[in-house]
């Protein structure tokens, strides 16, 4: 097995299983959450936003509390913070470790080298969210309850772009530093800034956590298909951070 | 000039901000071993990396092999193959891994022939590259660049860090490889490292290409140089005595005199010397001389 998918696998495993313990403790956690969900009311008063996703809940039930506890909050903690680390190691790590040059000069083109390593690092985000949600339904069962699987595979995917968006740009900064550390602090620095400011009523709708609520995760569940107005422009992030990436990669000196 | 040229570079320049890292440089290479010396930060490796298209230049054009170089540079490294100077190697790999990965994009046989090459130098291949010497690291990277079946390859400095046997046996290998026809372009600071293998020299200081030279002949430029130290420094009559023997320039250099010969054998010299009313030298240093005084004796360039 070659160093880079040994490396891959392990990031894969240890996300995936975080993701999965995360997920698994919320769901077993539902019907203490159920009954209790007017005391949780009381206490979420002070902070309206809260008040506003406690509401949700009460409203829709189950498919709220899932997509909250899986999407909103797993995925979007977890799921920016793996994106920010692996995007910001991508080429600048290699570069840090001095061994960009050894990277770059094998007979191996650089739109090849700067897909694969894309690539991979996209897989990670998206496999991890995409295995950890195919097991909702079994663990919904644990709390007799259900969910519609190819409702909750168009919300991972809807969340898988919204990743993606932050993995690109972290990947497009990557590809023109030599400074990891920094660029993966800076992109978590911004998203916990972003988090702070989805929970503060008055600014809540600058967060780029609009992008991927309950609210947005709720439209998906009840239509069943993306909302193309917020996936395109997330799409074409993707493809902007991919694309500039190998820009700054095709014209960068060991 | 060669009457093959694998290597041929056309005002090939390249510039970092502001520092003209290469000034336009004009080389041919052709088969056999050709070095490529000039101190630290003489743009010996800028050179190098633009060849293989690591780097672009900013302009001139080089073709190796019958490749021009274009684009990203993969069309001249598929013809090449190439050793960087820098020696920052992925520790958590073993050695045959590390192998493999360098030789990614070569054909199947290469990865045979390198860990060949890896056990006459007597690396580990099943150790982890973290718990390798520089040197080994400097003959992994030499094994991965010397098994592709190439005609053509590019090392930057293959013998920095070696012991003198490591040295020896690096420098066998190399020649071994020129005799099959193949051209080879590696770079040192150091003169005597790898002159005896070389066919041709160029020199490269500050950017520019300062010479290129038959390596014959820079051996025989360099063995008229004879050196003659005295304890206590030189005797304050020694350069009119030895002016008058005859030689074609006796200079004071700090501690010692130096004597540029007329011909390359120093024993007529060395004759003269004994029976000249000098008092006894503590040391006669001929034909050892390193770049710098190289520089400054031969191509005039001072402060290398």
């Amino acid at each position: 097995m070659s160093r880079s998918t040994k490396g891959w696998l392990f990031t894969l495993l240890g996300y995936t299983l975080v993701l999965e313990l995360m997920l698994a403790a919320a769901i077993l956690y539902w019907p203490n959450f159920r009954d209790n969900l007017g005391a949780v009311k009381l206490l979420s008063k002070p902070l309206p936003v809260l008040g506003d996703i406690i509401a949700q809940v009460e409203s829709m039930g189950v498919a709220a509390y899932v997509v909250g506890q899986h999407f909103f909050k797993g995925c979007n903690v977890l799921g920016a913070a793996a994106a920010a680390l692996i995007g910001a190691a991508a080429v600048a790590g290699e570069a840090q470790r001095g061994t960009l040059e050894i990277w770059l000069a094998r007979p191996v083109t650089r739109l090849r080298l700067a897909s694969e390593r894309y690539l991979s690092g996209q897989a990670v985000i998206w496999l991890g969210v995409f295995l950890t949600t195919l097991t909702i339904p079994l663990l919904l069962t644990q709390v007799d309850e259900i969910m519609r699987l190819d409702r909750l595979m168009l919300c991972a995917l809807h969340q898988c772009l919204f990743l993606g968006a932050v993995y690109s740009i972290t990947y497009l900064i990557s590809c023109a530093s030599s400074e990891p550390m920094r660029i993966s602090m800076g992109v978590l620095f911004f998203m916990i800034f972003q988090f702070g400011i989805y929970m503060v009523k008055t600014v809540t709708h600058w967060s780029v956590y609009r992008l991927a609520d309950i609210e947005v995760f709720h439209h998906i569940l009840v239509d069943g298909v993306l909302d193309w107005g917020i996936a395109g422009p997330m799409l074409a992030i993707n493809l902007a951070g991919f694309l500039g990436g190998y820009v700054f990669l095709k014209r960068r000196c060991p | 000039m060669p009457s093959t040229t694998n290597i041929s570079s056309k005002g090939l320049t390249r510039r970092f901000g502001d520092h003209l890292a290469l000034h336009p440089t004009d080389l041919e290479v052709g088969p056999g071993v050709t070095g490529l010396l000039g101190p630290n930060g003489s743009g010996k490796s800028t050179f190098m990396r633009c060849l293989v298209g690591l780097v672009r230049p900013d302009a001139g054009s080089a073709v190796i092999d019958g490749v021009t170089l274009s684009g990203d540079g993969v069309e001249i490294r598929r013809q090449v193959t190439y050793a960087p100077g820098e020696l920052a190697l992925y520790g958590e790999l073993r050695a045959d891994e590390h192998l493999r990965f360098l030789l990614r994009g070569r054909e199947d046989e290469a990865f045979g022939r390198a860990k060949k090459i890896a056990l006459i130098l007597g690396l580990p291949l099943g150790q982890k590259v973290r718990n390798f010497s520089h040197g080994m690291k400097r003959q992994l990277i030499f094994a991965a660049a010397m098994a592709p079946d190439v005609r053509v390859r590019i090392l930057d400095e293959p013998t920095e860090g070696l012991d003198p046997t490591k040295r020896s046996e690096v420098l066998e290998l190399m020649a071994e490889d020129a005799q099959d026809g193949r051209t080879i372009l590696l770079s040192s600071h150091h003169l005597g490292e790898v002159d005896a293998i070389c066919e041709n020299l160029a020199f490269l200081d500050g950017g520019r290409l300062v010479s290129v030279e038959n390596a014959q002949r820079v051996r025989e430029r360099t063995s008229q140089i004879v050196r003659i130290w005295w304890t206590g420094g030189a005797p304050k009559d020694a350069v009119q005595v030895l002016s008058s023997l005859g030689e074609e320039e006796v200079k004071l250099q700090d501690d010692h005199l130096m004597i540029h010969l007329t011909s390359s054998d120093p024993r007529p010299f060395l004759k003269r010397l004994g029976d000249a009313p000098l008092p006894a030298p503590s040391a006669v240093e001929h034909g050892r001389i390193s770049l710098a005084l190289l520089y400054r004796e031969i191509y005039g360039v001072e402060g290398v």
